[in-house]
């Protein structure tokens, strides 16, 4: 019979961790190697130093040859002894570990993978069996490449994950690998949506024999993600006719009765508004549902479009100073989506300063990328709060007397359309001084 | 000659109740239904100048009534699709209308886009 795989992983000086003082597997095993000659070392020179006088005081001075053999017979036959009980317990203490670590792996609910330094994969637990849909495990007993080429491993907008990328690829280079989602085509055809982790194993000497990928199936949790956009999306769609309907009867009433008008274009103002938010939560769950989907790409000027937007956006803030100062930083970027991204960062410029004041906004080219920067002089954002802001949901200001309304939206679908266009998100803030807002896309090829 | 009327097609009663009113306002003849399958059979007793269409509706919908039409009777009449989607101009491309409008929209947006089209509308016969 061949050694099985994990016979293998479990092989001494393959996978041994140095073992925590408190580790079962190192109380099971108490005698060293070192221990076990330095024992032997000892018993043997006790032997050689004391059994010729003891034979002397029983053959009263005279040992005869006979009994010299028999000596040494009586050695040899102890020390085997001693050697085989020895081994013995070693193979068994192997045996038991090897059985340990095999039932530890077996027991995960995640898939484990287990690859060694020749991107092959020479352990597999029943969870990937299950998770791939294969009917043995055996069979995922393959080199990594082919193991990804067969079951489409890629990322979420469906590109293919490289080889070089594989997570147990990074691990063994040494790399300690967070957690990515990948989606993976099963045997029976079904896409599994994936979190990936890996990690190095290592050797006592430190080198790197072996990674463990650990891929927990998340396709129940992305389902009720993609649920809940579902959801708001539909929601978002359906307020839309009521408001339509609102709207419209209101300005038909201002046209009948002018003498109401005050009160009907406020109605037709907060209608306006109740629109945006509804759009805004239209355009990040469509976004969300929309997927990897390349948008319409198309060649412009970040620095006009940036322009045109805040022309567009002065009238709603007239309390605010907002200047403009752009050079030509042509794209090819998808113009809709890069324009709400802009919106978005000067509604919030707009609104977290209060007072009112300047708010300059900026368009550069530089090393390859056009850059968006946008500055205002208002509340700034706590400095425990900063990590947050590009979560889904979060609002920095929630809670907190300037807490200026929003749906934790905006950021969390810019820094997504940003990242879409291959691009970077980042800001600078200072609670009580204000906050810089920064995008870059990369510049359309050809460009200067 | 009778002028070309409206046929608006649309499924809540109130913003169908309120769309004739504010076209019958500015002087159009207009008739309604209230889904796909109704606007059919008004095409096929009188083919108006122009087509008011909402998307989402209960029975015959707004993309199988565009594409009804069309396979029946091509482009004898201008479409303008009434949407709450975000990009009602896609919307409209994607089954080949002639015009849009978006919900909530401007009364004077839906006077404006029905006078062009029905202007624009090849004539009867």
């Amino acid at each position: 019979m061949t050694p099985g795989p994990l016979q293998r992983a479990g092989a001494p000086g393959a996978t041994d961790p140095e073992p925590s003082r408190t580790s079962r597997w190192r109380r099971r095993l108490p005698w060293s190697p070192g221990r076990i000659v330095v024992a032997y070392g000892l018993l043997a020179t006790l032997w050689v130093a004391l059994s010729d006088r003891a034979m002397e005081a029983l053959a009263g001075g005279r040992a005869g040859a006979t009994l010299q053999t028999a000596k040494g017979i009586v050695f040899v036959a102890v020390t085997s002894a001693m050697l085989y009980a020895l081994i013995g317990r070693h193979e068994r203490g192997l045996r038991t570990r090897g059985a340990e670590i095999r039932a530890t792996i077996e027991s995960m609910a995640d898939a484990v993978l287990v690859v060694d330094t020749h991107a092959r994969i020479v352990e597999v637990n029943q969870a990937a069996a299950e998770l791939l849909r294969v009917g043995s495990r055996t069979e995922l007993l393959q080199p990594l490449a082919e193991w990804g080429q067969r079951f489409q491993l890629r990322y979420l907008d469906g590109s293919p994950v490289p080889l070089e990328r594989f997570a147990t690829i990074r691990a063994l280079a040494g790399e300690r690998v967070p957690a990515y989602d990948a989606i993976v085509r099963a045997a029976d055809g079904r896409d599994v949506f994936l979190s990936v982790t890996a990690s190095p194993v290592r050797v006592p000497g430190g080198r790197t024999e072996l990674a463990v990928a650990v891929l927990r199936d998340v396709s129940a949790a992305r389902r009720l993600d993609e649920l809940r956009d579902e959801f708001l999306s539909t929601a978002a769609h359906e307020f839309k006719t009521p408001l339509a309907v609102i709207k419209a009867y209101a300005q038909l009433l201002q046209k009948r009765d002018p003498a109401e008008a005050e009160a009907l274009v406020v109605i037709q103002r907060q209608v306006d508004r109740l629109n945006r938010l509804v759009q805004h939560l239209l355009d990040t769950t469509r976004l969300r549902l929309d997927g990897g989907r390349d948008g319409q790409l198309q060649r412009f000027d970040l620095g006009a479009l940036a322009d045109e937007v805040i022309q567009r956006m002065r009238a709603s803030a007239p309390g605010h100073d907002i200047t403009v100062s752009w050079v030509a930083a042509p794209v090819h970027a998808d113009r809709d989506r890069i324009a709400r991204v802009i919106t978005s960062l000067v509604d919030n410029a707009i609104r977290f300063s209060p007072a009112g004041g300047p708010v300059s906004a900026q368009v550069d080219a530089r090393d390859g990328e056009a850059i968006f920067s946008i500055e205002d002089h208002g509340l700034g954002i706590p400095a425990e709060r900063q990590a947050r802001i590009f979560e889904r949901f979060y609002r920095a200001h929630a809670g907190t007397p300037h807490d200026y309304g929003g749906l934790g939206l905006g950021l969390d679908m810019s820094r997504e359309i940003v990242a879409r266009h291959r691009g970077r998100m980042w800001f600078e803030s200072t609670p009580g001084t204000g906050s810089t807002f920064h995008f870059s896309v990369p510049l359309a090829e050809g460009a200067l | 000659m009778t002028a070309r009327s409206v046929l608006v097609v649309e499924d809540d009663p109130d913003l169908l109740a309120l769309l004739e009113m504010i076209l019958q306002d500015a002087g159009h003849r207009v008739r309604t239904a209230p889904e796909g399958g109704a606007a059919l059979a008004r095409v096929a007793e009188e083919m108006p100048g122009t087509i008011l269409l909402d998307m989402r509706m209960p029975g015959m919908n707004g993309w199988d009534f565009a594409r009804e039409f069309r396979d029946r009777y091509g482009h004898a009449c201008p479409i303008v699709v009434v949407t709450a989607a975000e990009n009602a101009r896609a919307r409209a491309e994607e089954i080949g209308a002639e015009g849009w409008l978006s919900k909530p929209f401007e009364i004077e947006d839906v006077l404006a886009t029905v006078a062009r089209h029905l202007a624009s509308a090849p004539s009867a016969g």
